[in-house]
């Protein structure tokens, strides 16, 4: 069914496709995410934001967020964000992950829509990763902690070569 | 270029810090594993208290190599260090956060999540 809807839109706005300006958050509010999976079709679709968000409603997908990526980069203008209730099956073009079911990733071109179910949002807490400074403060000190570990270890093979130099 | 007994780094905070690769996925007698590849791999090293153990065997997709990558528009793309993502049955990531840069063909060989949680897609 989203399948479908979404199929026979992207044939109406295969144009209308230029980048404009697109408020930050969207919420969307319903109860289940009922979908029936439907054979995949293997051509790249590009939707519209708007169009994404009209199908979101459609099927009552629960914390619907839309988040703009220019600076994530340059292929992806906008994620579109969607909590799903429960492991449904979908299909669609280009569609990523839809055997487990927990995090599904619809990627449409321009935008890429991420439906995942409630353990998975919140294990890879994707929004504090897009939308704040933390996504640069995380890693970062991830990786100091690595590179603390390593070092003594790197230290010890190149001291040798060191000396004879 | 990777191929079986090749030692990684991991990209990713999944807790694992060195893998080594025994197997690349595919057709059988395949001799190099490139960028997008699925391996089949051994922890050597990894983060104490973490859910990954040493000798634990995993599946990993490669993000960075140093034999270069070369793309159609004449871009060559060669990183410092051999690198991978340690990835489930399903292709999800095991770790929440990836750090360093990415190659953009990830996102065509259907890894998009691994390119949506990277910091930086070349």
């Amino acid at each position: 069914m989203l399948a479908a809807t979404l199929r026979s839109r992207s044939l109406h706005l295969s144009s209308s496709l230029l980048s404009h300006p697109w408020k930050p958050v969207l919420s969307g509010s319903g109860h289940t995410f009922s979908s029936s999976a439907v054979e995949s079709n293997s051509d790249r679709s590009i939707l519209d934001l708007n169009e994404i968000e009209k199908v979101l409603t459609d099927v009552r997908a629960d914390d619907v967020k839309v988040i703009p990526a220019k600076k994530h980069a340059e292929w992806a203008d906008y994620m579109a964000k969607q909590k799903q209730k429960g492991a449904h099956r979908m299909t669609l073009p280009s569609v990523e992950g839809q055997e487990g079911g927990k995090w599904i990733v619809i990627d449409s071109g321009k935008v890429i829509v991420h439906a995942l179910d409630e353990k998975a949002r919140a294990y890879y807490n994707l929004e504090s990763l897009w939308t704040s400074d933390a996504s640069k403060e995380e890693p970062d000190q991830d990786l100091d902690k690595a590179f603390i570990k390593i070092r003594p270890k790197r230290n010890n093979s190149k001291r040798p070569a060191n000396r004879d130099a | 270029m990777i191929q079986s007994q090749t030692h990684l780094n991991v990209a990713d905070n999944s807790g694992a810090r060195e893998l080594m690769c025994i197997r690349i996925i595919g057709t059988s007698n395949r001799r190099y594993a490139h960028i997008g590849d699925v391996i089949i791999a051994v922890i050597k090293e990894a983060v104490p208290n973490s859910p990954l153990e040493r000798s634990e065997v995993i599946r990993a997709v490669i993000v960075r190599t140093s034999k270069e990558l070369k793309r159609d528009n004449g871009m060559i793309i060669r990183y410092d260090d051999n690198a991978a993502v340690v990835i489930d049955q399903e292709g999800n990531p095991k770790g929440t956060r990836i750090f360093g840069a990415i190659a953009r063909e990830l996102r065509q060989l259907n890894f998009t999540k691994i390119v949506s949680l990277a910091p930086e897609v070349l």
